[in-house]
Order: structure tokens, then C-alpha cells, then sequence
């Protein structure tokens, strides 16, 4: 289990690790997909570690600690 | 006192069953972190016999002697519905004597709780370690342990098993763990049933009821009873199994998922008690969250929810801002300025009129690659970025706000009662909520359904009237421009034709529903931040996935154009698009594309009533020509990328099936709604 990085599902709430929890390897569209779907409900949405709003999220972080 | 000893190879040896300690939980409640506390670093993975799900080993002393720590893959159910729950349960069935520990997520007790009455009526000794119980505090959740440990009769300890709170407490627990004295009684049948089959069934890991239950509700046990009983046990099994279906009308792992609920809601409701709201925001919070899952209560604020999404997506997003990028941003700078590039780089000829046409002719007749009529730039990109992209990120930003907010599983209760009277599963709601993000994403998840009937449905109602965040964007651009009638005819005849379809097809398809378990977060402030990244995230996700499709259909338009192709897709969809539909023939190059993407044929058609909506000058007829048009492209098949995906998760004949049924279906459906609409505003 990766501790850097936990996602909380916007739908019923649970907290869970990310990691290979996303739905690339089934999708048709997966190339450049960063949606995971919550071990709970199924429920899908972006990952906010990766990407263009990885970055945001890291800076938005970082403004926050400064 | 757990003592963690560092594996040496011998993690694997023979442990007497009392020596065994198996963590049992949800997934994602911290059991490898309560793994970890109480073994150490060390531990051995390895895959369970015939499988590729993966187990972990370890050692512990626990009350000072050596025991083996076996982290089995996280499960909701012992009624297995993947090969991690059928691992988890088919050790709980092997490891007869063992000690249990569940862990459960403090903050989500419903869950755990199901899962607690699952291991007392297995009849293994277990502990109830209830983990994460700092975050529950948090969330101004209480137990009352005492009451939660007499219920179910075992030993219950709190945990915060990152900083190793209440570990030393769990491991004390371990050596005295015993059954649970909680009992749950079940129909008749079925209790008939088990008490058949009970005395023919060997001793395991579990009691001869549990296994019984598991042999007649769970299809997954055939490949265990083949291995461990005898033909005539099987076939006794068996027959019991069909003659219970037959009379409870409903599938067995259904009633008992039920029975077990109740009991596990009973025991939540018994023990756990949310705080109590503190200042005014809390009580305004509460008073929202009640609010928004009232039977009454909860339509008028989704109602209120719609029209302030309506005016911000609607209004600001396919107003105001789509105004301003088509026909300032796009048409008076970002394609002169293509234009002037072109000309200024490429030299005067065939080449370059190949790309923007000749000189001096206005764009819209012009036949170029870049600049024309359908040219990449002054089509692709202005559909994509002047047209869809502030309307999607308008909904994004909308969306995401439900969510942050804790709105949206609200929304997923009030919508389930919906459900449930036109012969859904409760469960359908969370694909169609989803569907309003991606129905291709959401096609995927119908997966969560647990029967072939239920998943068809779900598939087939997201493929013809759930429509996706680009989609709906333009629509609700487009529904700013018409009246309340107009509006409400549109509504009315996409909810209308996803409720007779959803009812057909429950009605006509065999099979049954099952139950819907959802826990509601508390109603919460949207935190800035989060609604940002959130937006960015989909945002990027749309420029990646529609941008190129976009493009694409701008290039097969460009193409059929120059190939002078597309006089004869206007006049061969021509009877159907004019006659039929009473439409303009051009609406019809839209349709044609709109299978690529229906965002994409939305767009297009909003940019054919465009100039008229927002001069005022439509008139009754033009009103009538948005909305079928609205109604024909919202109840096509979303994409080619959904279509590939029902192809994947269905089989190609049910794909098939349902675009031969959906393409037809939303013609005639938009007919009607023409004869309709001229009755009543003619």
C-alpha cells in the first residue's frame, strides 16, 4: 500500500490507496486516463496526483506550506 | 503483546490452528497497516494456490507465543463476487480453528457491520478491531463499544492502526477470541433449506449453516463441493438451490444480502450516534443533508440544485462565454490571425489555398484545410474550444461542487427511489450519475450490477438517454435559448422514453434486482482547491479524449465536402430528417456525425440554431426544430468510443442490438415529439 497518496471517494466517502485501482487497463480510451474507481461503490473520478492537475494540486500544496 | 519477529524463511512452516491469526476486512480499512503493526516489517507474498491474487504471511508473538498472520485480500461480502472474496472466503473455509481479526472502517460502520454478521454466522472465533477511529472522531462519529461488543458478542477494540493506537489492546484480544453469539434467522425456505443440508456436510473453518448458506447462494462454491462432496450432496444442493429460487422469486444471495443488511442496520443504529451539529454552519449542514434526502423534500432541492446549474451552465457557461469565444476570441482573432499566418508563410498557389482557401473569399465558403467552412482550425477547434469547452467546464466546475459538497450521493438516494419504481436495481443510479460525467467510463462500471439482466439495462439506458457532460453542456446552452414549453418538452421526453425503455426492458428481460448499500458522507463546504483540481483533472481528460475526435469529423467533413459527398449524406437522410423529423436537411450531416461523438452533433446543431436563438428569431417552428433536434441527438448512441465499449462488456450481439434498436428508436421518438409539439403549439 502506497502512503504518498490516498483518494477519498466523492461518492460514499471511502478513503483508499489509488494504486492500481485505476480503470486503464479496460478502457478503450485509456491512453493519457487517470480515473480510478472507488474499491467501494464503483464510483469513478480523476486522480488529482496525476498530470495537469497533479502539478496544480503539488503547487497548491506547496503554496499552503510555505 | 505483539512482538514482531523478522521472517526467516519459515513464515510458511506448520502452525497449529489456534497459532494462525487471519485479518479479515473490507478493502482499503487499513488491514495491511494493522498487518504491519503487528508483524513488523518482514513478511513473505506469495500467490494462493491456483490463483493470482496475492497473500501475505507473517510472524507475530502474540501472549508469548509464535503465531502465523495471514492478511487475506480485502472482501465485502462471503458471498463471493470476485476472486480476491473468493480467496478471503475459501481460507475462512480451509483454516479450521484459527483466530480472526476483522478490521473495520470505524467511519463507514454499515459496511463492517455486514461483514461482522458474515463471520458470527461462519461461527469463527473473531475480534472486531474498528480501525481508523481517530478520522471518525473527526467526523463527530461515536460508538458505544460496550453495547457494540454485547450485541455481536465478541471482543470489540478501537484502533488507529498508523500510530499503532489500541494495537497492543487487539493483540491481547487475539488468544481469547470465540464465536460470536449473534444469530440471524432467515425465511423459512430457506431455514428449511440449510437444516437439510446441514447434516450432510463435512466440518471446516466455518459452521455446517454458514457452509450451507454459502453451498445454496454462492454459484462460485461448485468447484469446492466437486473437490470435497459426495455427487448425491451436490445434487441435493442443487436442486435445493433451484427449488428456493423458484420459491422466493428472488435470487438467494439477494434475501440474505437483505436479512444481513437489516441486522447490521439495526446493530449501527444501536451503537453508533453521529455528533451532535455544533455552531450554526454544522446545523445548516445537517439541516441541508436531511433536506436533501427528504421523500418530497429531497426533489425540490434537486430541483433547485438544476436551475442553478441551469443559469451557470446554461446561461453564463453557453451564453455569455461561448458568445464570446466564437464570435470575438475565434472568428475576429484566432482564425484571421490562422489565415494571416498562412498566407504570410506559405506562398501564394495551389498550396496554399489548399490550407485556407483562396484569398479574399469569406471562410464559410471556403473549401481549405485550416480556414473554411470545414476547415481544422475554423471548425475543429472552434467546436471544440469556443463551443464545448466552456460549457464542460462550466458543468465541471458544477459537478465537482456537488461532489466536494457531499451532494452527490444525496442525489444518488433521491434518484434511487426513481429507480426502483421503474424496475431498476438501486444500484443502477451510481453508472447513471456517472454517465452524466463519461457514458463510456460509465458503461464500464455497470460492472457493480450484480446481474446480467441489471447490467444490460444499465448499459442500454446510459447508450440511449444518460447524456455526458459535453452533451449536456450544449443542451443546456441550447435549452437557454427556447422556452419553458420547449424545455419542458425536451425533459419531458428523454426522462419519459428512459422510464418506459428502463420499464420494457425490466419486464421483458429475465432475471432479478438486488439491494444498494451506500453510506452518505456528511454535507460539507465545497473546498476550493478541490473543485479546481477536480475541473483541471476533467478538463484535460475532455482535451485529450474528445479534442482528436473533434478533429477527426472535421477532417471526414472536409473531406466528403471536397469530395462533393456531402449533398448526397444530406439528400439520402433527407426523407428522414425533413419529413420525418421536420428539420432543416443540413441538421442532417449533423446526425450523421453525431455517432462519432454526440457532442459533436450537438455542437454542431447549436451552431445551425445559434444565430437565430439569440436574435430572438426562431418563432414556433424554430422551437420545435431545437427541441426534436435535442431530443434525436440526446437519445443517440453517445460515441463510437461507448459503442466499442458496450461491443467489449456486453458481446458484440447485445452492441449490435442495441445501436439497431437506439438509432431507429430516437428517430421515431423525435418524430412523435414533432407531431406533439405542432398539436400543442401549432
Amino acid at each position: 500500500m502506497s502512503a504518498d497518496h490516498r483518494e477519498s471517494c466523492p461518492l460514499c466517502g471511502t478513503d483508499f490507496d489509488p494504486e492500481g485501482l485505476g480503470c486503464r487497463p479496460t478502457c478503450p480510451m485509456a491512453k493519457g486516463c487517470s480515473t480510478v474507481c472507488c474499491p467501494g461503490c464503483g464510483y469513478s473520478f480523476p486522480q488529482s496526483n496525476s498530470g495537469l492537475a497533479g502539478k496544480l494540486a503539488k503547487w497548491l500544496k506547496g503554496r499552503k506550506e510555505a | 503483546m505483539a512482538a514482531p519477529l523478522p521472517a526467516d524463511g519459515s513464515a510458511q512452516e506448520h502452525f497449529p490452528a489456534e497459532a494462525k491469526v487471519l485479518l479479515v476486512g473490507n478493502p482499503n480499512v487499513g488491514k495491511s497497516v494493522v498487518f504491519g503493526a503487528l508483524t513488523g516489517r518482514y513478511a513473505q507474498v506469495s500467490n494462493y494456490p491456483g490463483t493470482t491474487v496475492e497473500l501475505t504471511r507473517g510472524r507475530a508473538t502474540i501472549a508469548g507465543a509464535d503465531h502465523q498472520v495471514i492478511d487475506t485480500p480485502g472482501t465485502n461480502n462471503l458471498l463471493a463476487m470476485s476472486e480476491d472474496e473468493e480467496v478471503a472466503r475459501d481460507i475462512l473455509v480451509a483454516e479450521k480453528g484459527a483466530r480472526v481479526v476483522q478490521v473495520g472502517d470505524a467511519k463507514n460502520l454499515r459496511r463492517a457491520l455486514l461483514l461482522s454478521v458474515q463471520l458470527a454466522e461462519a461461527g469463527v472465533p473473531f475480534v472486531l478491531a474498528l480501525n481508523m477511529l481517530d478520522e471518525a472522531r473527526a467526523r463527530g462519529i461515536r460508538f458505544d463499544v460496550d453495547a457494540l461488543r454485547a450485541a455481536l458478542g465478541v471482543e470489540v477494540v478501537g484502533t488507529v492502526a498508523v500510530a499503532k493506537e489500541g494495537i497492543d489492546e487487539l493483540a491481547r484480544a487475539i488468544p481469547a477470541a470465540h464465536p460470536a453469539s449473534l444469530r440471524i434467522a432467515y425465511p423459512e425456505p430457506v431455514e428449511k433449506a440449510v437444516a437439510a443440508l446441514e447434516p450432510h456436510l463435512p466440518e471446516t473453518g466455518i459452521t455446517r449453516r454458514a457452509l450451507a448458506l454459502l453451498l445454496l447462494a454462492d454459484a462460485s462454491m461448485e468447484r469446492w463441493a466437486e473437490r470435497h462432496l459426495a455427487p448425491p450432496v451436490r445434487d441435493a444442493a442443487a436442486a435445493a438451490r433451484a427449488s428456493l429460487t423458484q420459491e422466493l422469486k428472488l435470487p438467494l444471495r439477494t434475501v440474505l444480502g437483505r436479512t444481513r443488511l437489516e441486522t447490521a442496520d439495526r446493530l449501527a443504529a444501536k451503537v453508533m450516534r453521529r455528533g451532535e451539529a455544533q455552531g450554526s454552519g454544522a446545523r445548516i449542514a445537517r439541516w441541508i443533508g436531511d433536506a436533501s434526502v427528504h421523500p418530497v423534500g429531497g426533489f425540490v432541492f434537486l430541483a433547485a440544485v438544476l436551475v442553478v446549474a441551469y443559469y451557470f451552465v446554461g446561461v453564463f457557461g453557453a451564453g455569455f462565454l461561448v458568445d464570446w469565444l466564437e464570435n470575438v476570441f475565434f472568428a475576429e482573432y484566432v482564425v484571421p490571425a490562422t489565415d494571416w499566418l498562412i498566407r504570410a508563410i506559405v506562398p501564394a498557389g495551389a498550396v496554399q489555398e489548399f490550407l485556407a482557401g483562396p484569398p479574399g473569399v469569406p471562410v464559410e465558403e471556403s473549401r481549405g484545410l485550416l480556414v473554411g467552412a470545414y476547415g481544422l482550425v475554423s471548425m475543429a477547434l472552434s467546436y471544440g474550444i469556443a463551443i464545448v469547452l466552456p460549457i464542460v467546464m462550466t458543468f465541471f466546475i458544477a459537478f465537482s461542487i456537488m461532489e466536494d459538497s457531499g451532494y452527490l450521493p444525496r442525489l444518488a438516494v433521491v434518484a434511487n427511489r426513481l429507480m426502483k419504481r421503474m424496475g431498476l436495481n438501486g444500484k443502477a443510479v451510481l453508472p447513471m450519475v456517472l454517465g452524466l460525467g463519461c457514458d463510456t467510463m460509465a458503461t464500464m462500471t455497470a460492472r457493480i450490477m450484480e446481474t446480467k439482466k441489471e447490467r444490460v439495462i444499465v448499459t442500454l439506458l446510459l447508450a440511449l438517454g444518460v447524456p455526458c457532460s459535453a452533451q449536456l453542456g450544449v443542451i443546456l446552452g441550447m435549452l437557454s435559448g427556447i422556452s419553458l414549453t420547449g424545455a419542458l418538452f425536451w425533459s419531458g421526453s428523454v426522462v419519459g422514453t428512459i422510464l418506459l425503455v428502463g420499464w420494457l426492458a425490466s419486464k421483458v428481460l429475465p432475471g432479478q434486482t438486488s439491494d444498494f448499500l451506500l453510506e452518505l458522507p456528511p454535507i460539507r463546504r465545497p473546498q476550493l482547491s478541490n473543485v479546481v483540481i477536480k475541473t483541471v483533472a476533467r478538463i484535460e481528460w475532455y482535451l485529450k479524449e474528445a479534442l482528436p475526435l473533434f478533429v477527426l469529423g472535421t477532417f471526414v467533413l472536409w473531406v466528403a465536402d471536397r469530395l462533393n459527398l456531402l449533398p448526397w449524406v444530406i439528400r439520402a437522410v433527407e426523407p428522414v430528417v425533413t419529413g420525418v423529423l421536420g428539420l432543416p436537411p443540413e441538421a442532417g450531416v449533423s446526425f450523421v456525425l453525431g455517432f462519432l461523438r454526440r457532442d459533436y452533433g450537438a455542437a454542431g446543431l447549436f451552431d445551425l440554431f445559434n444565430e437565430r436563438m439569440r436574435a430572438g428569431t426562431l418563432g414556433v417552428e424554430g422551437e420545435i426544430q431545437v427541441v426534436v433536434a435535442m431530443v434525436v441527438i440526446t437519445l443517440f448512441v453517445p460515441c463510437i468510443a461507448n459503442f466499442f465499449m458496450i461491443v467489449k462488456e456486453r458481446g458484440l450481439k447485445t452492441g449490435i442490438a442495441m445501436a439497431a434498436f437506439i438509432f431507429p428508436f430516437a428517430v421515431a421518438v423525435g418524430g412523435v415529439v414533432n407531431l406533439l409539439m405542432h398539436w400543442v403549439m401549432g
